[in-house]
C-alpha cells in the first residue's frame, strides 16, 4: 500500500514537473533575438586569464564563434561580431583562419565590407609575409565594393609577397582593365604572357591582350571607315582599301594576326573572336 | 651518482609510479589528448592546428597536475610517517635526500612525459600531420618548465602542507604564465619605489612562459635558437637556486 502511494507519488510528481516545464517553456520564445554575450573580456586580458593556454583559448573561441555565427535563428548575432574577431586575433595573431573565416562572416552573414576590411588589414599587419588577407580584401573590394582602385592596391600588396599564386597578378590586370586604363593593363597582360609557367597563363593573357587590343583599334577602325564614306559617298571595298588612300598607313591586325572582319554592305568591323569582359 | 642518492631516485620513482593518482592523470592526459580529434571536427580551416593546440593543451595540464600532485607530498609525507628518521639515520645527507627527491620525481615526471608526448606524436601523424619534430621541441621545453615547477613543489613541500604547498604551487605556475604582463604593468607605475618592487618580482618569480613555444611548434614560425638555449639555461639556473634553498630549509629543519 505505502509502495504504491509512493509510485503514485513518483508519477504526479514527475506529471506536474513536465506540466511546469511545459508552462515554462510558454513564457519563453527560444528563437527570439537574447543577449548571447555576458562579457567577452578583451584579447590581451584573455590572453593572460588563459595562463599559457591562450592558443587553445583563441581554438575554443573560434569554434564557438563558427557555431555560434551558423545559428540563424538569433537575429543579434552580429551585435559584437568584430569584437569577438578581434579577441581571437589579438590573442593568437599568427592564426590566419579567424581572419579570413571572420571577414567571410562579416562580408557574407552581416553583409559589412567595411568590417571585413579592417579585419583582413589587420591580418596583414600581423603577418606581413601572407598574401591571403590582401588578396581577400582585393576580392571584396572588386566583386561588392565595385572599389576596382582599391581592388588594385590589395592586390598589388598580395602579388608581392611570397609564394602569392600567379592567379592574383592576372586578378590585378584585370582591375586595370576595369577602371578603364587599358594601356596599363596591355602592358600588365604582356608582361604575364611573356613570363606564362602554364599554358592557363598564357592562354588567359591571350584572351586578354586580344580583347584589350581590339577595343583600342576597332573604334579608330570604324571611325575611318565612316571618314571614308564621307569624303567618297561609299563605303570602302576592304579595309585595305583605307590604306590605299592614305587615311591608315597599314590595316591593323588583332592580337593573334588575323585581319578584322569587315562586312562591306554594312561598314562595320568586327573581331573574329567573342570578347569575354564587360566593363562595368 | 653516489649509491646513496641513486637509492632515493629509485625509491622516490617507485613510490611516484606506484601511485593510482598517477596512472590516473596519465590515463586522462592520454584521452584528452587524442579527444583533440573531436575537436578539430568542429573547427573550419587547418583542422591539424585545432588538432596539436588542443592535444598539447592536454597533456600541457596533465603534466603539470602530476608534477605539482607528486611533488607536494614528496617531503611531507617522509616526514609525516617517519621514514625519514630511517633514510636520514644510514649514511644519506640531507643534501643528498633532497637531491635524490628531486632526480626521483623528475624520472617519474619525464617517464609520464616520454610516454605522453610518443603516444600523441605517434597520432599526429596516423591523422594526416605527418613527423612533426617541432612537436618534439615543444615537450623537451614542457620537461624543462615541468622540471622547474617539482623544484618548487619540492621547495614548499619541504617546510609546509600538501595543501599550502598545493595553493603555492598552483600559484606560483599561474604568475608564472603571466610574467609578460610584468613589464607592461611597471610602466603603468609612476612611483620608483613600486617600479622597483615589480622588477625585483619579475626577476625572483619563475617565468614560466618562456618554455611554452606551442604557438611556435603549431604555427610552424621560426625559433629564435638564442632564446631557445637562454630558456634552458634559466631553467637550469632556477632549478639550481630552487634546490639550493630547500636544501638550505631542509638542513634547518627539526624533525619531532
Amino acid at each position: 500500500m505505502r509502495g504504491r502511494l509512493l509510485a503514485l507519488l513518483a508519477l504526479s510528481g514527475l506529471l506536474l514537473a513536465a506540466g511546469m516545464q511545459q508552462r515554462y517553456d510558454s513564457t519563453i520564445n527560444y528563437f527570439s533575438e537574447r543577449s548571447a554575450f555576458v562579457s567577452l573580456p578583451a584579447g590581451k586580458t584573455l590572453k593572460a586569464l588563459a595562463f599559457g593556454y591562450h592558443n587553445l583559448a583563441a581554438d575554443l573561441l573560434f569554434i564557438w564563434s563558427i557555431q555560434f555565427y551558423s545559428t540563424y535563428y538569433i537575429s543579434n548575432r552580429f551585435d559584437f561580431l568584430e569584437r569577438v574577431y578581434d579577441t581571437i586575433t589579438d590573442i593568437t595573431p599568427q592564426y590566419k583562419e579567424p581572419y579570413v573565416i571572420g571577414s567571410l562572416i562579416m562580408a557574407m552573414e552581416a553583409r559589412d565590407i567595411p568590417m571585413a576590411l579592417r579585419l583582413l588589414d589587420k591580418g596583414s599587419l600581423r603577418n606581413p609575409e601572407e598574401y591571403m588577407f590582401d588578396q581577400e580584401a582585393g576580392f571584396y573590394c572588386y566583386k561588392y565594393l565595385k572599389d576596382y582602385a582599391r581592388a588594385e592596391q590589395y592586390y598589388n600588396r598580395a602579388a608581392a609577397k611570397p609564394g602569392a599564386p600567379a592567379f592574383i597578378k592576372r586578378m590585378n590586370a584585370h582591375l586595370v582593365y576595369l577602371r578603364n586604363d587599358p594601356k596599363m593593363a596591355y602592358q600588365m597582360w604582356l608582361d604575364i604572357y611573356r613570363h606564362a609557367g602554364d599554358i592557363l597563363t598564357k592562354d588567359s593573357a591571350t584572351n586578354h591582350l586580344y580583347q584589350i587590343k581590339a577595343e583600342a583599334e576597332l573604334p579608330q577602325l570604324q571611325a575611318k571607315v565612316a571618314e571614308f564614306r564621307a569624303k567618297f559617298r561609299r563605303l570602302p571595298a576592304s579595309l585595305s582599301e583605307l590604306a590605299v588612300v592614305g587615311m591608315i598607313r597599314e590595316v591593323p591586325r588583332d592580337f593573334d594576326g588575323n585581319e578584322y572582319v569587315y562586312d562591306a554592305q554594312s561598314g562595320k568591323v568586327t573581331a573574329q573572336r567573342i570578347f569575354r569582359w564587360k566593363k562595368r | 651518482m653516489k649509491a646513496s642518492v641513486k637509492g632515493i631516485v629509485i625509491n622516490t620513482f617507485r613510490e611516484s609510479a606506484r601511485n593510482k593518482m598517477f596512472y590516473l592523470l596519465v590515463f586522462f592526459g592520454i584521452l584528452f589528448a587524442l579527444s583533440s580529434k573531436v575537436v578539430s571536427f568542429l573547427t573550419l580551416g587547418d583542422a591539424m592546428k585545432v588538432l596539436k593546440d588542443t592535444g598539447l593543451a592536454a597533456i600541457n595540464f596533465f603534466c603539470v597536475l602530476i608534477a605539482i600532485f607528486t611533488g607536494i607530498n614528496l617531503v611531507f609525507k617522509e616526514i609525516e610517517k617517519k621514514t625519514v628518521f630511517n633514510i636520514l639515520s644510514k649514511p644519506v645527507s640531507r643534501d643528498e635526500f633532497i637531491v635524490g627527491k628531486f632526480l626521483g620525481l623528475a624520472l617519474t615526471m619525464l617517464t609520464a612525459l616520454g610516454a605522453m608526448s610518443a603516444i600523441f606524436f605517434v597520432f599526429v601523424a596516423l591523422s594526416g600531420g605527418g613527423f612533426d619534430w617541432g612537436i618534439l621541441l615543444y615537450f623537451c621545453m614542457l620537461g624543462l618548465e615541468l622540471l622547474v615547477i617539482v623544484a618548487i613543489s619540492l621547495l614548499f613541500s619541504s617546510f609546509t602542507t600538501p595543501i599550502l604547498s598545493f595553493i603555492f604551487t598552483v600559484s606560483l605556475y599561474l604568475i608564472g604564465h603571466v610574467m609578460w604582463t610584468f613589464n607592461e604593468f611597471k610602466a603603468l607605475l609612476r612611483v620608483p619605489a613600486w617600479k622597483a618592487l615589480i622588477q625585483v618580482l619579475y626577476y625572483l618569480l619563475p617565468n614560466l612562459d618562456k618554455f611554452n613555444i606551442k604557438n611556435e611548434v603549431v604555427l610552424g614560425t621560426a625559433l629564435n635558437p638564442w632564446t631557445m638555449l637562454f630558456s634552458i639555461l634559466y631553467a637550469l639556473a632556477y632549478i639550481a637556486a630552487l634546490l639550493a634553498l630547500t636544501v638550505l630549509i631542509f638542513r634547518k629543519r627539526e624533525f619531532q
